[in-house]
């Protein structure tokens, strides 16, 4: 029986400014389990960070706009949540880690303070103040900072330890879902293996699930169960991992392109290589297939219309040509 | 930290070289006769050139500036042309009003703009935001002997409210410290609100969100303690400015205070008096910017880690 966490249903988001609409999420459907991790690829600007962010219902407030979709988390629907039932479940049930550590952290605020923030904000378990003292001390731990620096400021710090305070408030509420977008894309290469490893240990420990957001295939390889591919607002392949690193199966000429030539799950694994053209401009998407500029085996149906999503056993790909069962 | 305030301090002391000898060279420039302001109009000529000749006065540039510097160097900075008193007596007879001028001006420009400036900010776009930044454009920009007169002419003249010249009661001090406090809380509103909107777009504040705090203590405990370091800069450099600039006001409202000594002596070319006045209100107005840049580090622990490292 799967154990369902979040659903997302058919949600789609615009910026809307004074001069343009920028469509950013275009009918995003996707299930979450719980203790999964889902990665989410896609080039930048695919809408990667507005579906993040419009899950925790922080988009901008004078641009952003959800104009349809649900997204249903433990059965509580979160776009008929009041403001303060919402509060309640950021940074308890479902954390986000950004995507830069320098940026991320309060500059004048002790690190301790800023993880016990969390605790003390969701402190359904009436904690006294040495227990939250004593939590945060646990945290730091658990992310590999010497607790007694929790009294340092965030300068004090390098940027892989930044990022380790920052998973470090995450955290802090053992919540069910963990959101990171991009949270190795700033450091060294050399920390982003040892933060990675880490995240994916506490991931296992918590057992938290978590969407992985990232455009590096190295770790999609490393710690996803599945893996959705975005372009241009929407997941146009989705499938566990083994269906997306299966040589023998058929993929979407994008993810194709994506990935190069796919690499095999037990090798070295590299960075995404770019494919030639431009990702449609968000305030003009095409009518048809949004890659259908792109794409080698673009037909006239393709500019046409768009295409569905055929299913080979949870193995989804949007294409006219390709997927399926066979 | 000690280190680097007493460093600071010792900045003075080029700081005042600087001033003293600018002023001097500007005082130099307008021809002036210091023996016939004492004596006044009708002493006779012999007795001006021979009060002339005693104070130096005919001596080359470099030798007076050197005697003046000298002078300074044991507290001697030598007596007003005008009364005949030390010129220290005269500025610290004056300095009084003039500190609680711009001290209730600070207070209330501080007590108006920085609540408004926030305001706007939360509200971008609102109708709140749009009225208080047409009004502080239009204030901002304002002469403040414009509205001084324009104070008077309403609050004094027309509805005999407050009293418009001197400085004897504190219902004096009301139209002058509301003027002085207009221009000041104007550009404090719209620094307040163009700093508070950059903060609130920092990347902190969102991980402040994402941790569920309500708008509330984003807004205060996040983004207003950061936010509240070029306010305090602008906060101190404005109650500098209004030491001095209460030139106009003490004049529009004839308040006996060292922005009056200084206009005074300058038309009489009292040059001790306002050598002594701008020497005072420059080493004030360096010390007061000091005072600003300890506060930074109480706030700000990574200019607090700065200072730390000078040593
Ligand atoms: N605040 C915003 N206002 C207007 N457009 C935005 C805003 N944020 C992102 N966008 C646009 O939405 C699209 C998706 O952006 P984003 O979600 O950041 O993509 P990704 O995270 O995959 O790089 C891009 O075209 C981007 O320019
Ligand atoms: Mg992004």
């Amino acid at each position: 029986m799967p154990r369902e966490l979040m659903s997302i249903e058919n949600l789609s988001v615009i910026y809307k400014t004074d001069l343009e609409t920028v469509r950013a999420v275009n009918g995003v459907s996707i299930t979450l389990e719980k203790g999964k991790t889902l990665g989410i690829v896609g080039e930048t600007g695919a809408g990667k960070t507005t579906l993040a962010l419009s899950l925790m219902r922080l988009l901008p407030k004078a641009t952003g706009r959800i104009t349809e979709g649900r997204v249903i988390l433990q059965d509580q629907d979160l776009y008929k949540l009041s403001e303060i039932e919402m509060k309640s479940i950021r940074g308890n049930l479902v954390s986000m880690i950004f995507q830069d550590p320098m940026t991320s952290l309060n500059p004048i605020m002790k690190v301790g303070d800023q993880i016990a923030e969390s605790l003390i904000l969701h402190n359904d378990e009436k904690l006294t103040k040495e227990q939250i003292s004593a939590r945060v001390e646990e945290t730091l731990t658990l992310v590999g900072i010497p607790p007694f620096r929790k009294n340092d400021y965030p300068h004090q710090f390098s940027g892989g330890m930044k990022q380790r305070v920052v998973i470090a408030i995450a955290l802090a509420c053992k919540p069910q879902l963990l959101i990171a977008d991009e949270p190795t894309t700033a450091l060294d290469v050399t920390i982003q293996a040892q933060v990675l490893s880490m995240m994916a240990d506490l991931k296992e420990a918590l057992d938290t699930a978590m969407i992985m957001i990232t455009h590096d295939i190295g770790i999609v390889a490393q710690i996803c169960d599945y893996v959705a591919v975005m372009y241009a607002g929407e997941i146009i392949e989705y499938g566990t991992i083994q269906d997306i690193f299966d040589h023998s199966r058929e993929h979407h000429p994008y993810t194709v392109g994506l990935f190069g030539s796919i690499p095999d799950l037990k090798h070295k694994t590299r960075r995404l290589s770019p494919i030639d053209g431009l990702m449609p401009d968000p305030t003009m998407l095409p009518r048809g297939c949004a890659f259908s500029p792109r794409c080698p085996k673009c037909e006239p149906l393709c500019k046409d219309q768009k295409p569905p999503d055929r299913d080979n056993n949870g193995h989804r790909i949007r294409c006219y040509f390709v997927g399926g069962a066979q | 930290m000690t280190r680097y305030v007493i460093n600071r301090i010792f900045l003075l002391i080029p700081i005042a070289l600087g001033v003293t000898f600018i002023v001097f060279t500007i005082m130099n420039l307008t021809p002036s006769d210091p023996g016939r302001i004492m004596l006044g109009e009708m002493a006779d000529r012999e007795a001006v050139s021979q009060l002339n000749r005693e104070l130096g006065f005919y001596d080359p540039f470099f030798v007076r500036y050197f005697n003046y510097v000298a002078g300074a160097v044991r507290l001697d900075f030598g007596v007003s042309f005008r009364s005949g008193r030390p010129v220290f007596e005269e500025i610290f007879l004056r300095f009084p009003n003039t500190l609680n001028l711009a001290f209730l001006a600070v207070i209330c420009a501080a007590a108006v703009g920085i609540p408004l400036g926030i305001l706007s900010a939360v509200k971008q776009y609102s109708h709140i935001d749009t009225v208080s930044r047409i009004i502080s454009m239009l204030f901002a920009a304002a002469p403040v002997f414009f509205l001084g007169m324009m104070g008077i002419y309403i609050f004094s003249l027309r509805l005999q409210w407050l009293p418009a010249f001197g400085a004897s009661t504190w219902e004096h001090f009301i139209l002058p410290v509301i003027t002085l406090s207009i221009p000041s809380a104007a550009s404090l509103l719209r620094l307040t609100r163009s700093t508070m909107l950059e903060t609130i777009n920092q990347d902190y504040i969102r991980t402040a969100r994402a941790k569920g705090a309500s708008e509330r203590r984003v807004i205060f405990r996040h983004a207003l303690k950061n936010a509240l370091l070029p306010i305090i800069t602008i906060l101190g450099m404005n109650f500098g400015f209004l030491l001095g600039g209460a030139i106009l006001i003490e004049n529009v409202f004839s308040i006996p205070g060292l922005g009056q000594l200084l206009v005074n002596s300058i038309r009489l070319m009292d040059i001790p008096q306002v050598m002594a006045s701008t020497l005072f209100l420059a080493l004030l107005f360096t010390l007061i910017i000091l005072v600003v840049d300890l506060m930074y580090s109480f706030i700000d622990p990574r200019i607090k880690a700065k200072y730390s490292k000078i040593k």
